[in-house]
């Protein structure tokens, strides 16, 4: 169990992470998602007691990650894959982290063979992939068998079979009690992966929900376009649907459905040039919750969306 | 893929009690992996044997130009004493090692996973100076026998001053404060890297006390040359050994001088350390 109590993270005048709370709870994925720079990272590095919080408290178990005596055995995480020196090889990264925590050698080769590294355990990182870094970063995560594991964009750089591996292996953890908390800017990871989701933008949490509930409050909206769209939008208003007006001219109607709209056109005799039911994606419902607290944006991301 | 785990219970319960020397003993087991399966270790401590025998073809250059010298010539030699040729060097190469064990961690991005390992970052840095420190007597010890035995051999029975030791067994204070001195220049390289984070700055920091300071002290004043001299580090040796050397300071406050740098150094580090983020 990951607990967020009242987090304040500030570089200097800029505020990474504010007055954050939440829970991770075990037997699930938890995904983490938000846009770059809405303060993800900076809160994995806090719980992890790499970075110090301006206020509040970040605990696993009760603890904060520094009382952890043998923190490996209890807690993995993967905050960037080139975190392993280039002159090592596999084997020797994971068994100097091992050592520090009493873990012994076959532990390190068992976790390279699960991580499908067993064959170049004896090879140097530095000749490696950056999808072989991303498993290797997961096998050192592994390396304790913890309870509760933390990954910071686990599948940047790898391949498909390599983003099987980990959904499977995250959600089979997830299975066995334990707490996964992964973070990612990409809704459409996470749709596949996570069970519930925490947004954050600008360092504030924007949702905390399970996926399933998500999907439904974003329900179904219908666009239409016709070249009396003022008196289009009066009758949907009368059907009882709310009406905004996109930037093309067309209406988006939410709450009445495409045949209703057809047949209440027709009897008013208003001409229709389009009618599209639209059922919102994840990703659509994940970028309206974060427009407003995206830091960094081009002019054309910054238009409103038809 | 599939995983065969059990959700962790006993093992990892007990681990929870581990008293503070095992994790103490632990972090220092891991630090000397880490020291090992570092190839620029292996670089640097090429560097130091390099360094001693080119100091040794030194010696062996001023000893043939000594026997073919007048008598009045001959007392007017330099002291044939290896802490001058060979030992600054064989402290900037094994120092290296010292500063490297922190630096490459920060500029690999290492010190993430090392720290995920040993959050307590005041037990991660006095596991590192153990090893640093424990790598420092280890090699300067090599290095120092290694310089006193070939001087010894190369000089015979040739009389001062060319000669610094009458006897063989009269080297022996000078291998030990080179050693110590080797050992405390590494903990001080160590100390150094952890604030300034970069192999680049820390290297020419330490080239700079241990290779050009003494440099710059023959610039200075004579008075300012002998009291500014002899609080440098590879200065530090002889007066800590006694005997014959043109500084200023007894063996006790040599200690003391010795014992500031490691206080001022590792403290600056461990107070860097635990304050700033890391990553």
């Amino acid at each position: 169990m990951i607990e967020i109590k009242e987090l304040t993270k500030r570089y200097g005048a800029a505020v990474a992470v504010d007055r954050l709370s939440f829970e991770v709870r075990p037997g699930t994925v938890t995904g983490f998602l938000g846009p770059n720079g809405a303060g993800k990272s900076t809160t994995l590095r806090i719980i992890l007691g790499l970075h110090r919080p301006t206020s509040g408290e970040a605990l696993i178990g009760n603890r904060r990650y520094e009382q952890i005596r043998r923190p490996l055995r209890e807690v993995g995480a993967v905050l960037d894959a080139d975190a392993a020196h280039p002159g090592r090889t596999a084997f020797d990264h994971l068994a100097c982290l091992a050592r520090g925590n009493g873990i012994g050698r076959a532990r390190v080769a068992a976790v390279l063979e699960q991580a499908g590294l067993a064959n170049v355990a004896h090879k140097r990182v530095g000749g490696f992939s950056l999808g072989m870094r991303q498993r290797l970063g997961i096998a050192g995560a592994l390396l304790g068998d913890p309870a509760v594991i933390l990954l910071d964009e686990p599948v940047n750089g790898l391949d498909a079979a390599g983003i099987r591996w980990i959904r499977s292996t995250l959600r089979s953890l997830a299975a066995e009690g334990r707490t996964v908390l992964l973070s990612s800017h990409l809704m459409s990871e996470m749709a596949l992966t996570a069970d519930r989701v925490l947004v954050i933008g600008r360092g504030r949490l924007l949702e905390d929900t399970s996926l399933t509930r998500l999907r439904s409050r974003f329900g179904r909206d219908v666009l239409v376009r016709s070249p009396r769209a003022a008196a289009l939008a009066r009758l949907l208003t009368e059907l009882g649907a709310s009406v905004a007006t996109t930037r093309g001219g067309g209406l988006v109607a939410v709450g009445v459905d495409a045949p209703t709209i057809a047949d209440a056109a027709a009897s008013a005799s208003i001409p229709l040039h389009e009618l599209t039911p639209r059922s919102a994606t994840l990703e659509d419902i994940y970028l309206d919750m974060t427009s407003e607290a995206t830091e960094y944006r081009s002019a054309s991301e910054r238009a409103p969306r038809p | 893929m599939t995983t065969s785990y059990r959700l962790p219970t006993a093992s990892n319960a007990e681990a929870a009690a581990v008293p503070d020397a095992r994790v103490f003993r632990d972090a220092v087991a891991a630090e000397a992996m880490r020291i090992r399966t570092l190839r620029s270790t292996y670089a640097f401590l090429a560097g130091g044997m390099a360094a001693t025998l080119l100091g040794m073809l030194i010696l062996f250059l001023l000893i043939r130009s000594f026997d073919g010298a007048t008598a009045t010539d001959r007392a007017n030699y330099e002291t044939a004493d290896p802490t001058v040729v060979v030992m600054p060097f064989v402290m900037f190469f094994v120092g290296s090692i010292g500063a490297m064990s922190i630096t490459t961690e920060f500029t690999t991005g290492t010190i993430g996973p090392g720290l995920l390992a040993v959050p307590r970052r005041r037990v991660l840095l006095g596991a590192k100076a153990t090893v640093v420190g424990a790598t420092g007597i280890l090699t300067g010890l090599f290095f120092a026998l290694l310089s006193f035995t070939g001087a010894t051999l190369l000089l015979g029975d040739r009389p001062a001053p060319l000669n610094p030791w009458p006897d063989w067994t009269d080297a022996l204070p000078t291998v030990i404060s080179s050693t110590l001195v080797v050992m405390v220049v590494s903990i001080v390289a160590l100390g150094l890297g952890t604030v300034l984070r970069s192999t680049a700055s820390t290297l020419v920091t330490l080239g700079g006390l241990i290779l050009v300071a003494p440099i710059f002290a023959h610039f200075l004043p004579t008075t300012w040359q002998l009291r500014f001299g002899s609080i440098l580090l590879p200065n530090l040796a002889p007066q800590l050994a006694g005997g014959n050397h043109p500084y200023l300071l007894p063996p006790a406050a040599a200690a003391a001088v010795l014992a500031a740098y490691l206080a001022v150094t590792l403290g600056a580090g461990a107070l860097t350390l635990s304050r700033r983020d890391v990553l």
